[in-house]
């Protein structure tokens, strides 16, 4: 019993890392309706500038908060330079830009960081917890605290503040943000950057977590956050979050009790088509309309 | 000199894959990026039916169509009927889920894959080199053909009223399901007979061969030849397939290179070499320009 | 041969907990030019897509040509005869205007695939096409690129399209909306001239003046439930109808 419950815990730490990439995705998704694969770039460049900046200062905040502002810049970025001007195309067209850009990125790490998993040891301030005979460990306990409280500062920020809501009824409707008074231009930056921002967490926890950085570490998660935000119904917060959590731990659970015969990482994609069939809009999708 | 056949066998191969991912994507309107799969779905179908059935190429070849036909009608019924964006990452998770059967499943060999595929045999002899080259160039010329059949039929019209304004186009009497799937099920063949060609060249196939990068590789050649054009996807096959070639020194870069191809022409010229605006496209396109 | 066109019967079209069609029925005859008309928001361009099949309503009927049609796709109310234009233009707009035209020409051939393999590009095509554009006045913009038409142009256009499936039953969703007096009357002439051919027009329509100039009969939406019907004269003395539209202000009798 002690032992499921550990494995539950774990499926549950796995879907919070899924959350936090996943939820940057849905909301550059809702904001700019582009599939953007090169979020998850940002993610490994998370990592390794949050390995980099640790292994010169020994500090994990630090590390951590310059992951964020590097990564929130090169999202701004990307937006500016590339997703802006191909917004008048048909949706392919940024699409494949992203996935180029995604593919390209992975290649400058390995051109600059070299082409081998660099070990990510980082003393943390925690050591295992118990809760009654339960074990979590360390690194699942940050993962936990993390997630929790990002994805509260996250809920906090666009459901309590206006800027949030801007974000939100920009989701909606492009047109509306220019008529509550906020620039279009400068809410869309901004939403790169918070997803970016996260996402470099993300990045810094997985590195963390398995003890390794290494240029192709966002090839899984690129393609399993597109599954998971059309599981979740395109541009869903809350169901980007949802699909990631459910996702995380029938992962863990399947490949721990089910003898199932294909690869973990393909089990995102049969339970999005599974969920395509039966609800083609997704799970918090709304139906109609255009 | 035989090096530079075998170059040009495989880019007339990816050639053949990407012209059929140019009637998905370029004619109906459809994004696929998943056309990897059936390219795998074709390669290990022939590998099959003439390893374990012993046929030749030539008597697997009607089956080929048909199970990459079938499969892709299969797949592309329920998925078509999805919103464009859905439609593009239900094809990835197609392609990504195809190459996990292919190398988890021990009747497609698992992760050994299959070998000893044997070559293709025309009257009595074994083709390699020219011959095989002359052999890709027939159904190189052969797919060509059907992309201009296609495009001067009504299903091709419908197609591309489907693909310019779906609402427009059912309301004039077109099934966008219907047209979507034909045009899915027409470029899923194509890729299966580039497939097959691929298994009888290599004589060695794995799972891997037929993966999601694969995928990116064909949408790169229709992107950046022209996307919906009849010669573009050709022509993008033969930029990428020289590409490693010419840049032989910088093989370190190589993938780096290709990536920036890609995406400094989606991002300045969405149309590809040959397609809209483009300089090219007015000595290609023989429809006189309107002011 | 029916004296009816088109029977709507008791329909009722929700979304999530909206209400945009709320138990709406009314006849349409053979030859008859029926005016749809209501405030914004009345429901009248989610009873067209009802009509026209766009849309499954959540209860009730449509019945066209006596033959009960609810539900069937859009493409197969076409088969049967009813063309339509969209209240925001959809054109094909990297196809030309005389290809724009033979897409709906090609309708028997969609229905059997190896019919839809023979050419498009024929000489009785196009000249049936060229007929159609002559018709409504733009022959001379045939082998431009419709998207870059003006908006009157690509109306024209979309009525092109839809005579070119020789329908039974037009509906036209706001054709007249945006455009400058002189072109209203030349669509207003041209819808006549439809008419006249014995094809039968159900019209939504802002304008109230073109509404009521054109409609041998209206029917009035409100909030999604039908206000009143009658002929134009009538409608216009009904109190709850100048009350739905005074009450909002938008009652246009200018422009």
């Amino acid at each position: 019993m002690n032992m499921f419950i550990e494995q539950l815990l774990n499926g549950v730490a796995v879907g919070a890392i899924y959350a936090l990439i996943t939820l940057g995705l849905a909301l550059v998704y809702g904001v700019l309706r582009i599939l953007h694969v090169a979020h998850a770039a940002i993610y490994t460049a998370g990592a390794y500038v949050g390995l980099f900046v640790y292994r010169a200062t020994g500090s994990i905040p630090l590390a951590t908060l310059a992951a964020m502002a590097v990564c929130g810049v090169l999202g701004i970025l990307i937006e500016r330079a590339v997703y802006s001007p191909l917004l008048k195309y048909p949706p392919y067209v940024p699409l494949i830009s992203s996935i180029a850009m995604f593919l390209g990125f992975q290649e400058l790490f390995r051109l600059l960081a070299g082409p081998y998993i660099i070990a990510f040891n980082a003393r943390l301030p925690l050591s295992d917890a118990f809760i009654g005979h339960v074990r979590i460990s360390a690194p699942i306990l940050i993962i936990y605290v993390t997630s929790t409280l990002v994805l509260i500062a996250l809920w906090l920020l666009l459901y309590r503040t206006e800027i949030g809501l801007a974000i939100r009824a920009t989701s909606q409707d492009r047109a509306i943000a220019s008529t509550m008074g906020m620039d279009a231009r400068s809410l869309i930056s901004l939403t790169f950057f918070i997803g970016s921002a996260v996402a470099a967490i993300a990045g810094i926890l997985v590195g963390m977590h398995y003890n390794q950085v290494y240029p192709t570490m966002g090839t899984v998660p690129a393609y399993k956050s597109l599954a998971l935000i059309v599981v979740g119904g395109l541009g869903s917060l809350p169901g980007a979050v949802f699909a990631s959590l459910l996702l995380g731990v029938l992962e863990t659970l399947l490949i721990g009790y089910a003898n199932v015969p294909l690869p973990r990482d393909s089990l995102a994609f049969i339970a999005m088509i599974a969920v395509l069939l039966w609800r083609p809009q997704g799970l918090f999708g709304r139906k109609g309309g255009r | 000199m035989n090096y530079l056949v075998t170059v040009a066998i495989f880019i007339g191969i990816q050639a053949i894959a990407a012209n059929g991912l140019n009637v998905i994507v370029g004619y109906a309107g459809q994004i696929s990026l998943g056309h990897a799969a059936f390219f795998g779905i074709g390669a290990y179908a022939s590998a099959l039916l003439t390893t374990k059935a012993g046929m030749t190429f030539w008597q697997a070849l009607p089956f080929v169509l048909l199970i990459t036909g079938s499969i892709g009608l299969l797949l592309g019924m329920p998925s078509l009927r999805l919103r464009e964006d859905f439609l593009a990452v239900t094809t990835i998770g197609i392609n990504f889920i195809v190459e996990s059967i292919f190398q988890y499943i021990p009747f497609f060999g698992g992760a050994l894959g299959i070998s000893n595929i044997p070559s293709i045999r025309l009257f009595g002899t074994r083709l390699r080199g020219w011959p095989f080259l002359g052999v890709v160039a027939f159904f190189l010329l052969l797919s060509l053909l059907a992309n201009r059949k296609f495009t001067k039929s009504c299903a091709g019209l419908a197609c591309f009223a489907i693909r310019e304004e779906e609402t427009a186009a059912a309301s004039m009497g077109v099934s966008p399901v219907r047209f979507k799937l034909l045009a899915f099920v027409i470029g899923t063949a194509m890729a299966g007979i580039a497939g097959a060609l691929y298994a009888h060249t290599m004589r060695f196939i794995a799972a891997t061969d037929f993966g999601f990068p694969h995928s990116v590789n064909f949408m790169s050649m229709v992107v950046l030849g022209g996307i919906g054009t009849l010669w573009g996807p050709t022509l993008g096959a033969i930029i990428l397939g020289l590409l490693p070639e010419i840049f032989r020194p910088l093989i370190q870069y190589r993938m780096l290179i290709n990536a920036l191809i890609l995406l400094l022409m989606i991002r300045f010229q969405p149309g590809g070499i040959l397609g809209g605006s483009s300089v090219l496209a007015r000595l290609f396109r023989r429809r006189p320009s309107h002011g | 041969m029916d004296e009816i066109i088109l029977e709507v019967r008791a329909v009722c079209m929700q979304f999530g907990g909206l209400h945009a069609v709320e138990n709406v029925s009314f006849v349409q005859r053979r030859g008859e030019i029926l005016g749809l008309i209501g405030p914004n928001g009345a429901g009248k361009t989610t009873l067209f897509n009802v009509i026209s099949g766009v849309y499954r309503p959540t209860s009730g009927s449509v019945l066209f040509k006596g033959r009960d049609t609810t539900g069937f796709p859009p493409h197969r109310m076409a088969e049967l005869g009813l063309g339509r234009t969209f209240q925001i233009v959809r054109p094909f707009p990297d196809l030309t205007v005389i290809e724009n035209v033979m897409v709906p020409l090609h309708l028997a051939r969609y229905r059997n695939i190896l019919a839809s393999f023979t050419s498009w590009n024929t000489k009785t095509i196009r000249s049936e096409a060229l007929r159609l554009l002559e018709e409504t006045g733009i022959a001379d913009l045939a082998e431009l690129r419709a998207g870059l038409l003006p908006l009157g142009n690509q109306r024209k256009l979309e009525l092109a399209r839809a005579l070119a499936l020789q329908p039974a039953l037009l509906l036209l969703d706001e054709t007249f909306s945006g455009l400058r007096h002189e072109e209203i009357d030349i669509i207003a002439n041209l819808v006549r001239k439809v008419r006249e051919k014995g094809i039968s027009i159900l019209l939504i329509e802002h304008n109230m003046k073109v509404a009521m100039g054109l409609s041998d009969r209206v029917v009035v939406l409100d909030h999604g439930r039908l206000l009143a019907e009658g002929d134009p004269e009538s409608v216009r003395r009904n109190p709850a109808v100048i009350e739905a539209y005074l009450g909002k202000g938008s009652m246009s009798y200018a422009s």
